[in-house]
């Protein structure tokens, strides 16, 4: 228990600095802010070159619209939050949401083992394929496709054809997998880090303003949430006075109770008072300790 | 001194049952539940949800079993016959838990690997739909090490379909038919405990004798897959070997020895599970409330959250 307590406290000074760097985060859906939003907008603020890639359009995430207005909504906000955290570009691959299982997953890898070698991040953000108890299955279905993307940008047998237009193989040095605090076993270690990424908290504290404002954002997301909070009460028979009127002042309200509900949660045994938490494969993953020193 | 150590090594024990106990879950408010799992036998299986479906129906509500494949492979009698002669014991299975119908979607039996799993997604989130449940059960989506397809994809589905099915954006055309959308409320999925890390289990459900009782008879019903009447020779020559005998088993016909030993597998495995959760007889789940995906979120609303006026 001792080891393990100090392996979660110990993974912060492991990462690397961002200043310079180009980071890549992968997203399934909106949920990308509110597991990472704050370390983004930490990297971005020590100089990180940071680009979001939507796989899901979020077409079914809102209260009364129809998907294609959601999904033009959902990217539309989306990109403003971005902007919000110093993210400098959005790709919106247009996927479906929550249809993503009938993508295939080397279509989505292929996809990103190119933008792994066009923009040659050194830092790789995705929704941890490994983290379980999530009942959203398009977080898993692309975590996999992204840390499958990870592992084969450095080969060179991989997308043979755009191999000749000059996309060179890439290793991303570090990666962080995020996911929502639902999983109990999220903090077990598992192993060492030489074979398995190992979990981190990241302290957001001062920047937390920062992520509230850009999960505000994302205010088709937000209201559909608020709107399901209510109706999910109602039918139990509970009310929250909040959300007696839903309008933007109880939304952004609820955004924000989340948010730090979510930093507190993750940040619990840790030395800070709002984080984030993450698995993290840095220098040391796959290298054996000896070699190392 | 001597009474120190004594109190110390008593509260070490406690302490340490304590830790091993699953919490106690109590069954939440509602009418309809709806069982969703790929097989005939599913409601009803050793590490499984029986006693929990009889204690649904006894506190009210009324209940439903979706059997989302046609398994034809269970069973001595080839593909057709198995599929008719096991729906015909889901049904005996399912009156003696006290639950109202069998709905089956035939997927074909142990070929739901390569099955368009958002087709039957969208089969079960129309069921939810239709059936307006407050409570959906069925297998744990993050067991570990389970090998049959079919549970793994059921399960995948439900899981999705449970939630989905509140959307107003997702299959919009089943409102075409008068639906509306329905978020059911609560999610229990169950799972094995021993195969590798299993699932992790966050309640259990007490069960009183009757409905331990009415699970072992429900599994018995599948008499095609369960009945075996060579078991009690084989088990006498096992316990001869070792110079054993059991006089119940001696005492016992084939056909009442077969179901003699179920009742005894299956009412160990309550009892276990029981044991576990400090109570005689129990079964344990994966649980999941109305606001399971907003952790950020528990606090506030159990701080907040008032009970709203009656209209």
């Amino acid at each position: 228990m001792i080891r393990r307590r100090f392996l979660q406290i110990a993974g912060a000074p492991l990462m690397g600095a961002a200043a310079g760097k180009t980071m890549l985060v992968v997203a399934a859906d909106a949920g990308w802010l509110e597991c990472a939003g704050g370390t983004i907008a930490k990297m971005t603020g020590e100089g990180a070159h940071a680009i979001l890639v939507r796989v899901g359009n979020d077409e079914k995430e809102s209260w009364g619209l129809t998907p294609e207005e959601t999904a033009l909504r959902n990217r539309k906000e989306s990109e403003a939050a971005a902007r919000l955290l110093g993210i400098q570009e959005v790709i919106s691959f247009g996927y479906r949401s929550s249809e993503l299982r009938d993508v295939p997953h080397t279509t989505i890898r292929d996809r990103l083992i190119f933008l792994i070698r066009h923009h040659r991040p050194a830092i790789l953000m995705f929704p941890n394929p490994h983290a379980e108890h999530d009942r959203n299955l398009d977080r898993y279905y692309v975590g996999a496709a992204a840390e499958d993307a990870w592992h084969c940008a450095r080969f060179q047998n991989f997308l043979p054809a755009p191999s000749h237009g000059g996309l060179a193989p890439h290793i991303v040095s570090e990666a962080y997998y995020y996911s929502s605090p639902v999983d109990p076993r999220r903090r077990e270690p598992e192993s060492s880090s030489t074979f398995v990424p190992q979990p981190i908290r990241v302290d957001i504290a001062e920047l937390f303003a920062r992520k509230l404002r850009a999960a505000q954002a994302l205010r088709t997301v937000n209201r559909g949430t608020a709107m399901r909070l209510k109706q999910s009460l109602e039918a139990a028979g509970r009310r929250l006075p909040l959300l007696d009127t839903v309008n933007d002042r109880a939304v952004d309200k609820l955004v924000e109770e989340n948010l730090r509900g979510l930093a507190a949660m993750c940040a619990a045994g840790s030395p800070y008072k709002l984080a984030e938490e993450f698995r993290y494969a840095g220098i040391e993953y796959g290298l054996p300790t000896k070699y190392l020193r | 001194m001597r009474l120190c150590l004594l109190l110390g090594i008593v509260s070490g024990i406690l302490i340490g049952q304590g830790q091993n106990r699953f919490p106690l879950g109590e069954i939440p408010p509602g009418k309809i539940l709806l069982v969703a799992q790929p097989h005939h036998d599913d409601h009803t299986t050793d590490y499984g949800m029986g006693g929990v479906i009889a204690r649904f129906v006894e506190h009210g509500y009324k209940a439903y079993y979706i059997r989302a494949s046609n398994d034809e492979k269970d069973g001595a009698n080839g593909y057709p016959r198995n599929d008719i002669i096991n729906l015909k014991e889901t049904w005996n299975g399912i009156r003696i838990l006290g639950m109202e119908d069998v709905i089956s979607l035939n997927w074909r039996n142990d070929f739901m690997n390569p099955i368009p799993l958002n087709e039957l997604r969208e089969q079960l989130i129309f069921l939810i739909r239709k059936y307006r449940p407050d409570v959906v059960l069925g297998h744990n989506p993050w067991e570990h090490y389970q090998k049959n397809p079919d549970h793994r994809n059921v399960a995948r589905a439900l899981v999705e379909a449970y939630w989905l099915a509140g959307y107003d954006t997702v299959h919009p055309e089943h409102f075409k038919l008068g639906m509306k959308p329905h978020a059911a409320g609560h999610f229990y999925g169950k799972g094995r405990l021993d195969w590798g890390l299993g699932q992790i289990s966050n309640v259990a459900l007490e069960l009183n004798d009757s409905q331990v009782r009415k699970k072992e008879r429900a599994i018995a019903a599948h008499r095609n897959v369960y009945h075996n009447p060579g078991a009690r020779r084989a088990m006498q020559a096992r316990l001869a070997a070792m110079g054993m005998h059991v006089p119940e088993l001696d005492a016992a016909n084939d056909d009442d020895a077969s179901d003699l030993i179920l009742h005894w597998w299956m009412n160990w495995i309550s009892r276990d599970i029981g044991g576990k959760a400090g109570v005689a007889y129990a079964e344990d789940l994966y649980y999941m409330d109305p606001q399971y995906h907003l952790p950020g979120l528990k606090a506030y609303i159990d701080a907040n959250a008032r009970k709203a006026p009656s209209e």
